[in-house]
């Protein structure tokens, strides 16, 4: 996107450049507006809806036999999380999930609008009060992945920060029979 | 005046046009001294009132953005705290959006199109007035919150249930939520006025094809406003209802829903960019082809892409909420829409390099902002593209990213063509020729200041900067940008400081300019300036889109009063009303003279909102008698007691004024008001359904049971309000309109008992989302037959004293719309409020 | 007051089918109405069938402003007219191509 967008960039103020710097010469008002106002733009625009819609498709939350689930509740300002492979343990400020293997978390927020971001991840998906919202993950690798709060929430905003632990296949096993806190 | 050939000729025609002059003067000039700015109704004193207040807060704006850079120059800063700074970035929003850009617009357009379009001033001069105080009195009560530290804190966009009781229990979401509506009155105002007048009132025989491309911009954006602030309007008021009386419109619990906040505020919010967009392209439009010594590539195409922008803009919203959890396709049609909106845009691009290519562009300092324009709006168009595209959104939502693509297409698309513009109208402004040459110095500052601010946060974006925090920690990755974007960011602040000592040094100093500096075409080079308070002295014949390229000496003509008009001997201010399509002359108009009303009545509608700010309930009903009462004042000195038939024009044409016509300027003003407030209705429905299919906690522990005479009182009510204006309209030459007024007024009093019947089993409007909304459906429905009635009884008034007789029945058909709207709006309000009810049971 | 017309109803009428599609997409997948009784074929004919239906007022509108009754006679409003009414019929059909390419309700 970012060549396609600086190569476009480059066309118009070249276009500019020149209409300056040149005599005046004929100009077709077919190929300013209908070629390059037009055609042009919806060429580039259809390619890239194209693009987007299916790079959107790939991240949702379908269903495969071996995703884990897990939810995350937020509020003013902290972040609690549930597992439904351990019911009844919760864990705050850290969210353990196993890595190699697509993980939904059910979102949702006590009070106001938050939102679930690791960015190494995946994009963010809103806390939104009675509702549940499902993003899907999935690290490639274990380790720890840094998670933010992305809806400004009030005077505690710049600290609602959470951190997301990845474990191996042991590390997983071992977490939910009750090995780590 | 030296010898002229048949020099005796020349001296009478320079005394005609000095005559003239003073005459017009005399009829048309505002009171002296300071009492002038209070009583003005001149469009030319209060298009420049709009532009100098819009100016000071842009000033107050901008410093807040200097604050906020100081304190993110540095990791883990101290300047400001959490508190402050929530308040500080909050009102840089709010200050900038509304009460900068849109009242820029404003003023530029209530100063321009009567100019532009051949005419003496816009359709409602009092009402320009009154939409310029509320816009005062509003903006004071944002600075005083902001200078008493209770400033809004919970961003421009408020989101709730951060912004509601539950997130900000002080009073500071109601200084946004109340003061914010009472400064929307202007736009409202302004925007039925400029529809208004630029459908009807034109020079003679300028058609819909020869208008300046600058109206057509207007009109768009007019209509733009019309339907986008509407949404808003309801969201802000079911927001205070909730936070002042518990209706949980946005509590979830309750059954109401955040989500609901914010598509009511997106289906303003997106609009409102490219309402401020479109006036910036109208300026472009207009300042290339006379820079570039030509004529405007595509006029027709560029009407399709402006039209189609405005409507366009309206399909965008949830590109705001890509992160809110709505399904992949809810989305995909937003993503898609989104990325089609970047072809008319396009189109105007290109038709714009199509002028300079084809003409010999002169780089005076507006084709210079124009420049900057196309370097900074196209990169903010194509990172909007990007963000179009949905899954990188949900990595750039609500960083940094978002704030530098912003500020692109904001400063990029709107503060850079408007100081194009400043500089281009100037002349026309001070009626001096600029001396100083600050601008320049100025313009380099701003480009390069701006452009070292914003660019590299696109990267602190994608680096994970979210927006809005107050501080961060060293060690990510943003020290340098950060420093490098706050020392830029001063630059660029002394560089609008320049600007602004520019444009003050000369307006005192500089020497009186020439009429048209720049050899442009439009009308509204064709007076001395400064402009006179009546324009033209008489109203040119219009018949292509650069009148002054047609006819070169058009000017003296109009000074002589060759035109229509050219004549002040009845004493009034008159101007003509035009066909639509056509421009042909249709009948005469007498605008009102100074006075003080709209400025009382701004005050008195301010003490209905302070009341609700400061919880001193009983200001209200008094505030809402006084507006009442001064309204009625302000209608009855409209009309006339006798037909004064047709009026010589002149070149031989007579035409009735507005008392003896069918639909007089009232009614259009009417209409237009009508499609903000059946927008408004129709937001009010949608949330509606909106809570009813989509909010949990639903449903309410009891629907709305009005009961059989519910139903009849809304059927006899509805029937005889909508019949009562008719009747009266067919019995007016028999037996006189008093029996349909009655019945329309009979009409009102049913609508009012069905309305109040609807909210009878529901006593408590904040158990349930439902009551809630029942309460405001039913208050809507009151509303509104309460209105039909009182202008009926006040017709009854006025029928007693003359006004209404078989050839002057304007306001009974302004009544027949208005008994018309209560009809149907009660209908469709009361009936969602009790198909539940009925469906269950 | 009728060329403003011609000239304001392509994209309106794009704008109401356009939100009409949004809305009935909303009420389909909501849990508390359709989701759990319309399996998603159903959901995704329902949407086609609508979307079809758009298309096609939209082609009933450009032929009515190319026609002599409802039509403008000629010039500006005629030209400008027929263009957005092109406009909003590839609007129209560009905004419903998600339908055909993407998931329904997830």
């Amino acid at each position: 996107m970012l060549a396609g967008a600086t190569a476009i960039f480059a066309l118009v103020m070249g276009l500019v450049w020149a209409a300056i710097r040149r005599a005046p010469r004929a100009a077709g008002e077919r190929v300013f507006v209908l070629g390059l106002g037009l055609a042009f733009p919806l060429v580039v625009l259809a390619a890239l809806l194209g693009w987007g819609l299916w790079a959107g498709e790939r991240l949702l939350p379908r269903a495969t036999p071996d995703t884990v689930r897990v939810t995350a509740v937020a509020r003013q300002w902290e972040w609690t999380f549930g597992y439904d492979d351990r019911p009844g343990h919760q864990t705050r400020g850290v969210l353990h999930i196993p890595a190699g293997r697509p993980v939904d978390v059910a979102i949702t927020s006590e009070d106001v609008v938050h939102s679930f971001w690791v960015p190494r991840l995946a994009g963010k998906l809103d806390a939104v009060p009675g509702h549940e919202n499902v993003l899907r993950l999935e690290a490639a690798a274990p380790g720890s992945y840094a998670g933010l709060g992305a809806e400004f929430n009030g005077t505690g905003y710049r600290d609602h920060r959470f951190t997301v632990i990845a474990h191996d296949a042991a590390g997983w096993g071992g977490f939910l029979a009750g090995e780590e806190p | 005046m030296g010898w002229l050939p048949g020099g005796g000729r020349a001296v009478t025609k320079k005394a005609t046009a000095l005559r003239l002059h003073r005459a017009l003067t005399r009829i048309w000039a505002s009171d002296p001294g300071w009492r002038g700015w209070l009583t003005t109704v001149n469009h030319t004193d209060l298009g420049r009132m709009f532009l100098t207040v819009a100016i000071f807060h842009f000033c107050v704006a901008g410093i807040l953005a200097m604050l906020i850079r100081a304190q993110l120059a540095s990791p883990r800063s101290a300047f400001m705290g959490p508190d402050v700074y929530n308040q500080v970035f909050t009102m840089h929003g709010t200050l900038m959006m509304f009460l900068f850009a849109i009242p820029l617009f404003e003023g530029l357009a209530v100063y321009l199109l009567p100019k532009m379009l051949g005419t003496r001033d816009l359709a409602f001069p009092r009402l320009t007035a009154y939409g310029f105080w509320c816009y005062v009195f509003g903006g004071s009560m944002m600075i005083f919150a902001l200078l008493a530290g209770i400033a809004p804190n919970a961003g421009w966009f408020m989101y709730p249930p951060l912004s509601s009781t539950l997130g900000s229990p002080g009073i500071n979401s109601d200084f946004w939520l109340i003061g914010i509506t009472f400064v929307e009155i202007s736009a409202i105002s302004a925007a039925v006025e400029i529809t208004v007048t630029v459908l009807r009132y034109r020079a003679p025989g300028m058609r819909l094809s020869q208008m300046p491309i600058f109206a057509w911009y207007a009109l768009v954006t007019a209509v733009m406003i019309l339907t986008g602030f509407p949404p808003l309007i309801l969201g802000s008021i079911l927001l205070e209802l909730e936070r002042a009386f518990g209706m949980p419109f946005f509590q979830v619990a309750d059954g109401g829903d955040a989500l609901l906040w914010q598509h009511l505020f997106w289906l303003f919010g997106h609009p409102e960019v490219y309402i401020i967009f479109l006036p910036a392209a109208a300026a472009i439009s207009t300042i290339v082809p006379v820079m570039a010594r030509t004529t405007l590539m595509g006029y027709g195409w560029i009407v399709a892409a402006a039209i189609s922008l405005g409507v366009l803009s309206f399909g965008l919203w949830v590109h705001h909420m890509f992160t809110t959890g709505i399904p992949h396709m809810g989305l995909a049609y937003f993503s898609a829409a989104s990325t089609l909106v970047a072809v008319p845009t396009a189109v105007q691009i290109f038709a714009w390099i199509g002028t300079m290519w084809k003409g010999r562009p002169e780089m005076h300092l507006p084709m210079l902002w124009i420049i900057a324009f196309f370097a900074t709006f196209v990169i903010g168009g194509l990172t909007g593209v990007m963000v179009a595209v949905v899954p990188f959104d949900w990595q750039a939502h609500d960083t940094y990213f978002i704030v530098a693509h912003l500020h692109y297409v904001l400063i990029g698309g709107f503060v850079f063509p408007m100081l194009a513009a400043l500089y281009y109208w100037l002349p026309h402004f001070i009626g001096r020729r600029r001396f100083f040459r600050l601008g320049e110095t100025a313009f380099w500052l701003i480009f390069t200041g701006f452009h070292g601010t914003f660019f590299l946060l696109h990267l602190a974006g994608l680096l994970g900067m979210r927006r809005r925090i107050p501080s961060y920690e060293p060690g990510q990755g943003w020290e340098v940008i950060n420093i490098i974007a706050s020392v830029s960011g001063f630059l660029m602040a002394i560089g609008f400081a320049l600007v602004l000592i520019d444009i003050v040094a000369n307006a005192l100093v500089a020497v009186r300019g020439s009429r048209d500096p720049w050899r442009a075409g439009t009308l509204e080079w064709a007076m001395p300036t400064p402009a006179a308070a009546y324009n033209f002295a008489s109203l040119p014949r219009v018949a292509s889109r650069e009148p002054l390229y047609a006819e070169p000496d058009l000017a003296v003509r109009i000074a002589r009063g060759d035109g229509y008009l050219g004549d002040a001997s009845r004493g009034r201010r008159e101007t003509l009303v035009v066909d639509v399509a056509t421009g042909r002359p249709e009948h005469l108009v007498v605008f009102p003279g100074n006075t003080a009303l709209p400025i009382v009545m701004a005050a008195v509608t301010g003490g209905l909102f302070l009341g609700m700010l400061i919880k001193a309930y009983w200001l209200v009903p008094i505030s809402i008698l006084g507006v009442m009462a001064l309204a009625i004042r302000w209608v009855w000195t409209l009309g006339a007691v006798a037909d004064e038939g047709e009026i010589p024009v002149g070149h031989g044409l007579a035409l009735k004024p507005a008392p003896e016509v069918e639909r007089p300027p009232g009614w259009w003003g009417t209409l237009f008001l009508f499609v903000a407030n059946a927008t408004f209705f129709g937001s009010l429905l949608f949330g509606y359904a909106f809570l009813f299919t989509i909010a949990p906690n639903w449903p309410p522990p009891a629907w709305a049971q009005p009961g059989i005479p519910g139903f009849a009182l809304l059927a006899l009510g509805a029937v005889a309000a909508a019949a009562g204006p008719r009747l009266a309209r067919a019995r007016l030459a028999a037996s006189g309109p008093l029996a349909g007024l009655a019945l329309t007024i009979a009409g009102a009093a049913a609508l009012l008992g069905a309305a109040a019947l609807t909210v009878i089993g529901l006593p408590d409007p904040s158990r349930h989302a439902f009551d809630a909304t029942v309460w405001v459906l039913a208050a809507y429905a009151a509303l509104h037959a309460a209105l039909a009635g009182l202008m009926a009884a006040i017709l009854w008034a006025r029928v007693r004293k003359g006004f209404i007789a078989p050839t002057r029945r304007g306001d009974l058909n302004i009544l027949g719309l208005w008994a018309d709207y209560a009809a149907g709006a009660a209908l469709i309000a009361l009936l969602a409020a009790w198909l539940p009810g009925v469906l269950a049971g | 007051m009728r060329d403003i017309l011609r000239l304001s109803l392509p994209l309106t009428l794009w704008l109401a089918t356009f939100s009409g599609l949004y809305a009935l997409h909303g009420l389909l997948c909501s849990s508390r109405f359709a989701q759990a009784a319309t399996p998603d074929e159903a959901g995704r004919f329902l949407l086609t069938a609508a979307a079809l239906l758009a298309v096609a007022l939209q082609v009933a509108l450009l032929l009515a402003l190319r026609s002599g009754r409802w039509g403008a006679p000629s010039g500006f409003v005629r030209r400008t007219s027929l263009t957005l009414g092109l406009i909003a019929l590839v609007a129209t059909i560009w905004t419903s191509l998600p339908i055909a390419a993407v998931s329904h309700c997830l």
